[in-house]
């Protein structure tokens, strides 16, 4: 064994250690302790000549184990490791005492401080004689950064280091970088616009080789240290494909829904799908989808055209109803006919129906037509002509003038040819006037017509020849069904028999018919039950609808049904007429006989059968048939092709005919049905001419499903909401509607239609709900919601910190007033005011637009006051000087400081200050300690009463003024403490982060790599913040330089032949150096030496003693604590 | 104790020199001169003439309200107490209302010998123990009877309240023949000599008398009892208000006083400052009126933490900035709607009593409301019918 030669050396350092403790007694002392070899003191152990001592000492006295009794190792460890390696010797074979810290500063009697010394003295030699060399390990640093935090700190560290050709991965949380910087107007003192300074750096953030933004992210793991960090960030799902997204804002536009904006303070609303701000970077648009919908959005998928009932029902909420009506519109050409006649599949399938009532869909969609009708609708643009083809439309009802649209919409020349005097079709001469005024269908006839589509009016197509002959490469036959159905029985001929159809075209056409007093209509559908309305408006006494089946198959729309029997007409069910009776060419009657259902046919329905010797009579003086229609083939032009049921015989997915370039839809197609199904067709056919003409293939959708909501979904909504039916419309009393044509329902008003779309399960979310607006208007497909959030790992070697402060919320001040008066503003909140981007376009106005005649600025709301934040927030009292110089200068307004002490450190700041008083500024010095709308003179009525002490005048002072702005005070992020955690670093109790040293060390912390920059460490302006950013980045960038991290030596070993495996060290470890694995077949722990800190706590744990920390070992620490026993 | 130490132990150097103390001061809003921050920078700077000599500082209401807001957390009411002591020693004592009657007795009842007939109202209609172990604080009330006679104020029948109100909990307290005055003006004024022999004499008694709990009816000798007290004596058990005991009673079990009469009234609540800002019970007093049925509590303006005081403090320096206080308060009890002022302290009750005798400020009269302590509206809730009474 080495004999152990220890030399002390015992420092003045000046009179701090000397002052107090007798150095020269302790050398003496020192001396005769074992294996000293040599003790000295000297004025200043850590100077070169002090250190010079110890290395000549290692040559010439052939010491091998060093003491050195100075100030705290934390300042001078280092230095006499160093020098004892220079000497020659490990530098792990050198012990420190602290006899600065632990006795001459803390201790007034010179005699025990001296003998403190001698005791620690001693104890370190013990110590130090246990001492073996160990190996100092270099590990390569990743190259790679971690900047956490977008704003200008953020951005300057992430610039300064990828500048270097450096990697760096900076991540923000926010849609967009800029931070607080980019809400700030101008900059004080220099009253630079902050955003002109800003948007250039964000810019070159956004377009750096070297810098990869993760924005809308955030870090959720680190692990690993200094060199080697893991860390995983949670890159939240945008719903918008980046890489589409271009940045147009066409999605916010349209969005149906609007939240405070957090940029503009809440001043200002913004889009759930939005762009935080014009500069933002990305320029990407964000989806704020908080939580699923709550329903299926039945509605839409319910609907043959699918309509974005979400969308415009959401809109009418909103009371935005112009844009209610261009969403319906994107799809549908006639909502104003639909608003009214669709039989609404939408209603039916609303999911709110499982829950109370459906959403009055059709309703609102009227309401939204008419409010715009009422309130001046604007005529529509052209669309361009974009392609070169013409395409004739043949038929101006519902598919017709759909298929028109969507050509017209897609740039094709579109002319319409209708043989009758006006357009519309069935619409027009089918549907009473009281379901339908002729009013309403020209304003959405107008509307097609005012995109650029061409009606012909009084133009049968005869031949298709000829239209091909005038240039048009394609052709939709639309024609509808229009001829009434025959029942085959006797005295169906009679004068006096009507057929429907008929009667209806007459009627809406004008021409007078004459009806008896009794009057029965056969059938059940609405064509049935429209004759039988329009009969009642016209005189007819008694009106009866015979129906062969009972009331539930009844296929008129219910509510029709329904309104019909309110006007006096009643229904015979379960009866079929089979002979018309006359006398002297006059109908007098209808024989009938009595059905009952029988068996379900093919079709599911139940069959109705005569039931024999039944017959009876009902006695009428007309007869209108209204048991079906069918196509006129005779309208035709003779070339087309038929099915077995006499409708017009078409490919089911393209819609062509027989002839090549003829479509067809509609009624024609598919015999009669609705209008909705009518203009689904009509769009389907104008989507398969567009192929055809641009000779592609026809791609074809797929139909929607409507779902309905589970049991448990139902309960869910229960949970959240209370039931609440459906916002009931007036109509006209059945007594009025039979004298004339008046339409019988009214629309709603414009507060019952917010109501009632207030009821809309879609909406009632937070945030988006996916009502596809966004999505039907983004040219760049750019929207997705099945994104998913992404966990993004990264492998960095350092770590800065730049999440900055949040601004302290006045409100828990009651005094002050903050959300309870209108015009007491926060600093944000008037930097966006001013700022010419911001929602006044620069322009300082109190809520009700006026410009304010006085101004109070409160200088440390919630800083300086130990009921909130004890510390200064530094940047206040310039702020605040910055406000009243934009008050003076962009109104003609008095301005009121309320301050404390004025605080105006910085470069040029003190002139700002000075250049106030010449503004005309008002200073009163006091802490505000009211702001009241409460009156008690006659200059203070309708003004906010800022109540102060002027502590000058020592007066206590009320002033009136029309607007305060509160200077809050900045504080540490709400999610500090998380941050904190998961970077292992630490706070100071007013929540800021932890530098490693206040003065020497301010940018750094106790974990190694991990920096802080800006305002997450204290509040500060921009120039400091800025240069901390940059002092970070240069700490980051001389560890790059060197390449290397050098590991802690003393460290923990595990004794394999004692570890059990127990795992208690991982538990134990934050930095994950122990791991437990199988060893030559056993359980055993060892230590990852890259990772271990050599903080102990494993060793602390380990119940068998098999973990030893290198250089504090057991032997060693109980040498120490066995010296210093002795002094007991 | 001097200047300094004064400024050592309540932390007056903090002080920002914001004003804020002052512009919440509701003395400093009628009394222009009077400016707490003022006192504290003479203080500060060592002037204690201006400090000490200057009849405003007995103006101060020690009503907690600048403390409440002080940025720099300076106690200015017990600074004032302390700058107070200063002036006693040199003779300044404010101006003491009532002839000093009040100040007088409680300097007469510092003798040991003294012999009082504090009990004599004490009749068959109330229980009391000598073996209870809990005490109910009788304090001033049987002076309080002659003294305020005029302003119709029944000190002692707020005690007789109480005692109901003990009985019909099933609890038989007992009571003091012996009491001293509890200190508070004294010590509040800076006599803290009166005080000290107060305190030690009262101590000794409840030690003899081996009682777990002192029930006050009187939120100032509460306060002193609880704060004041230990810095000078042990007393060696728990102290609490009526209104908290009530409050915790009925917390778990709402029936604890059988089947209360409905009174329909509504009704206002002073917070007084003892009780309030002092030491915080805010919720106590609102919860046993809410147990009443027909009860229905309308908040002043100001209520709680922002409660306005009644005005005077230690019967010293009762001037006109006292009743224009009073006479604002009384106001927003009557803005509310209420039909009656609630407190929870006699002393809040005589200063109202009495400014509503006054002819008013500026010839306009004072507000009027029925005023009644919080035990007495309980007590007549309970009624004849009383769950315990006889």
């Amino acid at each position: 064994m080495e004999e152990i030669r220890t030399g002390v050396y015992i420092c003045h350092c000046g009179s701090n250690i000397a002052g107090v403790v007798n150095v020269e007694e302790v050398a003496r002392y020192v001396g005769t302790l074992p294996n000293v070899v040599v003790s000295r003191h000297y004025r200043y152990m850590c100077s070169d000549p002090g250190q010079d001592l110890i290395k000549k000492d290692i040559k010439e006295l052939g010491i091998n184990r060093v003491v050195v009794a100075s100030c705290s190792p934390r300042m001078h460890e280092p230095t006499f490791r160093k020098a004892v390696e220079d000497g020659g010797l490990n530098p792990y074979l050198y012990e420190h005492a602290n006899i600065r810290e632990h006795c001459s500063w803390v201790h007034d009697d010179k005699k025990l401080a001296t003998n403190k010394a001698k005791d620690l003295i001693r104890a370190a030699v013990m110590r130090v004689s246990h001492h073996e060399p160990l190996v100092i390990r270099e590990v390569p640093l990743n190259p790679n950064v971690l900047v956490i935090g977008g704003g200008i700190a953020g951005m300057q560290a992430a610039l300064d280091i990828a500048n270097g050709q450096n990697k760096v991965y900076l991540v923000e949380r926010e849609p967009s970088i800029g931070g607080h910087m980019a809400q700030l107007d101008r900059t004080f003192p220099t009253l630079d616009c902050s955003e002109c300074i800003l948007t250039p750096k964000m810019s070159d953030v956004g377009h750096h080789p070297f810098i990869e933004l993760l924005a809308y992210s955030e870090v959720e793991e680190v692990s690993g240290s200094i060199g080697s960090f893991k860390v995983k960030v949670r890159k939240r799902a945008r719903y918008v494909d980046e890489n589409k997204c271009v940045g147009c804002g066409d999605c916010e536009e349209k969005c149906p829904r609007r939240t405070d904006s957090e940029f503009e303070m809440g001043l200002a609303k913004r889009g759930m799908a939005y762009i935080p701000f014009a500069q933002a970077i990305p320029n990407i648009a964000t989806i704020d989808k908080r939580e699923e919908r709550l329903c299926k959005a039945a509605c839409k998928e319910a609907c043959p055209i699918r309509m974005n009932v979400l969308g415009y029902v959401s809109l009418i909420k909103e009371g935005r109803f112009r844009e209610a009506c261009e969403v319906m519109r994107r799809t549908n050409p006639l909502p104003a006919v639909c608003g009214r006649v669709c039989y609404a599949p939408c209603e039916e399938a609303c999911n709110r129906g499982q829950f109370d009532e459906h959403i009055a869909i059709r309703g609102l969609k009227r309401f939204a037509v008419d409010y715009e009708l009422k309130m001046g609708k604007h005529k529509a643009v052209p669309v361009e002509r974009s392609k070169e083809e013409k395409v004739a439309i043949v038929g101006s009802g519902p598919s017709g003038l759909a298929c028109a649209y969507d050509l017209v919409r897609q740039g094709y020349s579109v002319t319409v040819f209708e043989s009758g005097p006006e357009a519309g079709g069935i619409l027009r001469w089918g549907i009473p006037e009281y379901r339908l005024p002729k009013t309403v269908l020209a304003n959405d006839i107008g509307h097609i017509q005012d995109l650029g589509v061409e009606i012909k009016v009084d133009t049968p197509v005869k031949r298709l020849g000829e239209i091909f002959d005038q240039g048009y490469k394609a052709i939709f036959m639309g024609t509808g069904a229009g001829m009434s159905q025959r029942m085959g029985i006797p005295g169906e001929d009679s004068p006096g028999v009507l057929h429907a159809l008929d009667f209806l075209r007459q009627v809406n056409f004008g021409v007078k018919v004459d009806l008896g007093s009794k009057v029965a209509i056969i059938g059940g559908g609405n064509a049935a039950v429209d004759a039988a309305r329009v009969a009642g408006r016209l005189g007819v006494e008694e009106v009866t609808v015979v129906y062969r089946r009972s009331r539930d198959e009844m296929p008129a729309i219910p509510s029709e049904i329904e309104e019909m029997e309110h006007e006096g007409a009643k229904i015979q069910f379960l009866a079929a007429p089979v002979k018309i009776l006359s006398d002297n060419n006059r109908v007098r009657g209808i024989q009938c006989i009595r059905m009952e259902m029988g068996e379900p046919d093919a079709s599911g329905r139940r069959r109705p059968v005569p039931v024999k010797g039944s017959e009876f009579t009902v006695e009428v003086d007309n007869v209108i048939m209204a048991i079906g229609q069918r196509v006129d083939k005779a309208m035709l032009p003779k070339e087309l092709a038929y099915t077995d049921w006499g409708t017009l015989s078409v490919d089911p997915v393209t819609l062509q005919t027989n002839i090549d370039g003829v479509f067809a839809g509609g009624d024609v197609v598919s015999g009669p049905s609705d209008v909705i199904a009518a203009i689904a067709a009509g769009k389907r056919a104008a989507c398969s001419i567009d192929a055809y003409l641009r000779g592609e293939e026809l791609s074809v959708e797929e139909g929607g499903k409507v779902e309905r909501l589970s049991e448990e979904e139902v309960t869910k909504v229960k949970e959240r909401f209370a039931s609440r039916n459906r916002v009931g419309v007036s109509k006209l009393k059945p007594e009025t509607r039979v004298s004339g044509f008046e339409e019988v329902e009214h629309t709603y008003s414009p507060d019952e239609a917010q109501d009632e779309a207030g009821r809309c399960l879609a909406s009632l979310v937070e945030g988006c709900f996916e009502c596809g607006e966004c999505k039907e208007v983004c040219e760049a497909d750019a929207v997705d919601f099945d994104q998913t959030d992404q966990i993004i790992e990264l492998e960095v070697g350092t770590i800065i910190v730049a999440t900055g402060y949040d601004q302290f919320d006045p409100s828990v001040i009651p005094q002050y007033g903050y959300k309870k008066y209108d015009n007491v503003l926060t600093g944000l909140e008037f930097e966006r005011l001013t700022c010419a981007a911001g929602p006044t376009e620069g322009k300082i106005l109190l809520k009700d637009g006026r410009e304010p005649e006085s101004v109070a600025i409160v200088h440390c709301v919630g800083s300086r006051d130990q009921n909130y934040h004890e510390y200064c927030s530094r940047v206040c009292c310039m702020y605040g000087l910055k406000y009243a110089h934009l008050v003076r200068e962009l109104t003609k307004a008095d301005a009121y400081e309320f301050y404390i002490d004025m605080r105006c450190f910085g470069e040029g700041y003190e002139e700002f200050y000075k250049r106030l008083s010449e503004e005309g500024v008002n200073f009163i010095r006091g802490k505000v300690a009211k702001v009241t709308d409460e009156a008690i003179t006659d200059e203070e009525k309708g003004k906010l009463i800022v109540v102060s002490e002027d502590t000058l005048l020592g007066k206590i002072v009320r002033v009136p003024v029309d607007m305060v702005i509160l200077c809050s005070a900045l504080e540490a992020r709400s999610d500090a403490d998380h941050v904190a955690r998961l970077l292992s670093i630490n706070r100071r109790t007013d929540g800021f982060f932890l530098e490693r040293h206040v003065k020497l060390d301010p940018v750094a912390t106790p974990t190694d790599g991990v920096f802080i920059a800006g305002c997450c460490e204290a509040p500060r302006d921009i120039p400091d913040t800025v240069a901390q950013a940059e002092a970070a980045a240069g700490k980051v960038l001389s560890l790059i330089s060197k390449g290397t991290v050098t590991l802690e030596a003393a460290i923990s070993t595990v004794d394999e032949a004692i570890c059990h495996g127990c795992g208690r060290c991982e538990e134990i470890c934050t930095f994950n150096a122990p791991k437990v694995a199988i060893k030559n077949g056993a359980l055993v722990s060892s230590i990852n030496e890259a990772l271990c800190k050599g903080c102990g706590s494993c060793a602390v744990v380990c119940p068998t003693g098999a973990i030893a920390i290198r250089h504090f070992t057991q032997d060693e620490i109980l040498a120490q604590v066995a010296a210093l026993a002795e002094a007991c | 104790m001097n200047l300094e130490d004064i400024i050592q132990e309540t932390k007056t150097y903090y002080c920002l020199e914001c004003g804020k103390c002052t512009s919440v001061c509701p003395v400093a809003r009628y009394d222009t001169s009077f400016s707490p921050r003022m006192m504290i920078e003479n203080a500060l700077l060592g002037f204690e003439d201006e400090l000490v000599l200057d009849k405003e500082l007995f103006s101060c209401l020690t009503c907690y309200t600048c403390q409440s807001e002080c940025p720099s957390d300076v106690d200015f009411p017990v600074f004032v107490r302390k700058a107070r002591a200063i002036a006693q020693g040199r003779g300044q004592r404010g101006i003491c209302a009532h002839s000093g009657q009040l100040q007088s007795l409680a300097r007469l009842m510092t003798s040991p010998t003294i012999k009082q007939k504090r009990l004599e109202w004490l009749s068959q209609e109330y229980r009391v123990s000598e073996k209870s172990d809990v005490l109910l604080w009788v304090g001033c009330a049987p002076y309080f009877e002659p003294i305020f006679e005029d302003i119709e104020l029944s000190a002692l029948g707020i005690t007789k309240a109480s005692l109901k109100i003990l009985n019909s909990l099933g609890i038989e307290p007992k009571l003091l023949p012996n009491e001293r005055c509890c200190g508070h003006d004294a010590l509040w004024t800076g006599d803290i000599e009166t005080f000290r022999k107060l305190a030690e004499h009262n101590a000794a008694q409840i030690k003899e008398a081996g009682v777990k709990k002192i029930v006050f009816t009187c939120p100032e000798g509460y306060r002193t009892f609880k704060l004041d007290y230990p810095n000078h004596v042990d007393l060696g058990c728990e102290v609490q208000h009526i209104s908290e005991l009530l409050a915790e009673k009925i917390g778990r079990n709402p029936d604890v006083l059988g089947k209360l009469k409905e009174i329909k009234k509504k009704v206002t609540y002073q917070d007084p400052c003892r009780l309030g800002r002092h030491l915080g019970v805010y919720d106590a007093p609102r919860r046993v009126l809410e147990s009443i049925p027909g009860i229905e509590l309308v908040e002043m303006k100001h209520s709680g933490l922002e409660s306005i005081c009644c005005g005077t403090s230690a019967f010293t320096n009762c001037d006109s900035c006292s009743n224009k206080l009073r006479s604002e308060r009384l106001s927003e009890a009557v803005a509310t709607g209420a039909e009656m002022l609630i407190t929870a302290c006699p002393k809040c009750q005589t200063h109202f009593r009495c400014a509503m005798v006054d002819k008013g400020e500026e010839h306009r009269p004072t507000p009027k409301i029925e005023i009644m302590d919080l035990a007495n509206l309980v007590a007549n809730a309970i009624g004849e019918g009383g769950k315990s009474s006889k």
